[in-house]
């Protein structure tokens, strides 16, 4: 309950999960079919946002699979060089999603897979942060998923507040919801 | 903790730290006489010229900024002191020297307050700039050990700054790491056997001081 | 797709910088709002289908149809209510952070019962605060002199300040109690000086 407000939860369910219908269903134009019956067949392979697999799987109305980002290639790819995937491009939410489905499909080395991808990306947002100060370093950033975005930002936001507390200057500042730019006279 | 720029910060602000920090004791040296101050925190002086007394920095710097007092800097703040400190802290790669536990703050508010007091300030600023830095370097590579066997860091003589400026970072890390490792996700014996990245495991807690 | 239009909404939410605020979509809200509206259709008349139908206890495609339409409404629910409850956040927040009334640049930018939230919100701080005779808007950094230095920014006439009567034109540069200048430097009405 406590995640039911959460945006970033809620965004990373709506990430597409292929799967295949176990029943028809009546009366859901779901998907854009040419026909009017807006029935869907039993066996239709489709992608369904997470919210809908999930709530569908667990009562045995469709079978899912992994989605693409935790494929083959993508797991190849993050053994031999995980700090350098880009992981934002196949998915966001790469390890929230993995944990939601770890649970749903019963495929045992997701866990291992996130944890090593994890562990190994970890240190490179840590050594980034530190290093590239003030200077971001703009095509790491694009590579991270949203969870290691925050990381990166945390370590950043901390050491450019104490570096700012450090040049002094007004400790007294407009309120940031008020518009930076516009100052009342120019 | 919630300061006017972020309301939900978890850390405390700098500014914040300096607050704190204004309540260690400094001595001072008065050129003014006066009576004994008695505040909620304490009584202070009397003051009496060319007599050294104990007051918190807070009163220091108010003082001196009146031109009532010299500060006398801290004992570690001296160049010798600092110096030993500096190359302790280049030959450990995983200790921390102990300092003060507002030192990046004391010597802050000493620099831009009693600049005149302190002997040798632009050697003093550049031993404790490079003091932090070693220290920042360290603590940074010492972030490197956090892993999915990690419940909590330990990091003996850290002070308050230091402590700070690595909050938000470690926090969400062991956060991450905790969710990524609870026992659903991962298998023990599935963890032996299939781990593609192999690390050290030194058991449910990494020390970052060895 | 359905819930996809919600899920924009909090997606909206989510690209605009934290602690800042974005004009109330009234438009998507609404068409959110309206697809719930259609599932709920969708939904009562797949129901009434199955109650009519030979067994309504059996698991047929109408039985998965109304499921569907069903989860559809939860989540566009949910969507709708995190976008609702977290601006509600961040307004708590301004509350802080300016001196009520919010300024025009922000009014516009929320709805009417945010208008009404923001208006209660300051309402009950300011009757705690006088009960309690306590100032809580002051000092949320650290203090240090009682005087600081400032610039005045606009024009705000002359005002009655805790210690003195102040006649606040621009360019003007003064000391003032810090607890009297903070709210104004907080609008944006003066900034503080520093040596």
């Amino acid at each position: 309950m406590s995640q039911y407000y959460d945006i970033d939860d809620i965004i990373a369910e709506d990430e597409l999960v292929p799967a295949v219908f176990q029943v028809s269903a009546n009366g859901v134009g779901l998907f854009d079919s040419s026909d009017e019956t807006n029935k869907v067949e039993q066996g239709s392979k489709v992608e369904l946002p997470f919210w809908l697999a999930r709530e569908l799987h667990l009562r045995q109305a469709v079978s899912i699979n992994l989605p693409h980002c935790f494929n083959q290639k993508t797991r190849e790819e993050l053994a031999a060089d995980a700090a350098h995937v880009d992981l934002r491009n196949r998915c966001p939410y790469f390890y929230e999603l993995g944990r939601k489905l770890f649970t749903l499909v019963g495929d045992k080395t997701i866990g291992t897979l996130l944890l090593a991808a994890f562990q190994t990306r970890y240190r490179e947002v840590l050594i980034k942060a530190q290093t590239a100060a003030l200077a971001v370093a703009p095509k790491f950033l694009t590579l991270l998923t949203k969870e290691e975005t925050k990381l990166y930002e945390a370590a950043q936001s901390s050491m450019v507040a104490f570096k700012k507390w450090r040049m002094g200057g007004p400790r007294f500042q407009k309120a940031s919801v008020l518009g930076r730019k516009r100052r009342p006279f120019e | 903790m919630a300061t006017q720029s972020d309301p939900h910060a978890s850390e405390f602000s700098a500014a914040e730290l300096e607050f704190l920090a204004e309540d260690e004791m400094i001595e001072i040296v008065p050129n003014m006489r006066m009576e004994t101050l008695n505040l909620i925190c304490g009584d202070f002086g009397p003051f009496h010229p060319q007599i050294a007394t104990q007051v918190p920095l807070w009163l220091a710097v108010a003082l001196k900024k009146r031109g009532k007092c010299t500060i006398r800097p801290p004992e570690w703040m001296s160049v010798e002191k600092l110096t030993q400190v500096l190359e302790a802290e280049r030959d450990s790669q995983k200790t921390f020297q102990p300092l003060p536990f507002h030192y990046v703050e004391i010597s802050r508010l000493l620099f831009d307050h009693a600049r005149d007091d302190i002997p040798d300030i632009y050697m003093v600023r550049s031993l404790i700039e490079d003091i932090k830095d070693v220290r920042f370097h360290k603590i940074g590579t010492g972030l490197e050990v956090i892993s999915q066997r990690t419940a909590a860091l330990k990091l003996e003589h850290l002070t308050a700054m230091e402590v700070n400026i690595v909050r938000p970072f470690v926090v969400r890390a062991l956060q991450a790491f905790y969710k990524l490792d609870s026992p659903e996700m991962i298998q023990e014996s599935d963890l032996r056997a299939n781990r593609r990245f192999p690390t050290a495991n030194h058991g449910p807690k990494r020390q970052l001081k060895r | 797709m359905y819930a996809k239009k919600a899920c924009e909404l909090v997606k909206e939410f989510s690209s605009s910088e934290p602690g800042q605020l974005a004009p109330f979509n009234t438009n998507l809200f609404s068409q959110v709002i309206e697809e719930c509206n259609f599932h709920f259709h969708q939904l009562q008349s797949l129901l009434s289908k199955i109650q009519e139908g030979p067994d309504s206890q059996t698991k047929n495609a109408d039985h998965f149809g109304a499921l569907i339409h069903h989860l559809s409404l939860v989540r566009n629910k949910r969507c709708l209510m995190a976008y609702v409850h977290n601006r509600a956040e961040v307004i708590r927040s301004l509350g802080w952070m300016i001196e009520p009334p919010l300024p025009e640049e922000i009014q516009e930018k929320l709805s009417s019962s945010e208008k009404e939230y923001s208006k209660n919100q300051s309402a009950t701080i300011k009757s705690y605060q006088s009960e309690m005779d306590l100032d809580l808007a002051v000092d949320m950094v650290p203090p240090k002199d009682p005087y600081i230095k400032v610039r005045v920014l606009d024009d705000i006439g002359s005002v009655a300040l805790s210690d003195q009567i102040a006649n606040l034109a621009r360019h003007a540069i003064l000391f003032l109690r810090r607890t009297d200048a903070e709210t104004y430097i907080s609008q944006g009405l003066m900034e503080e000086l520093t040596d």
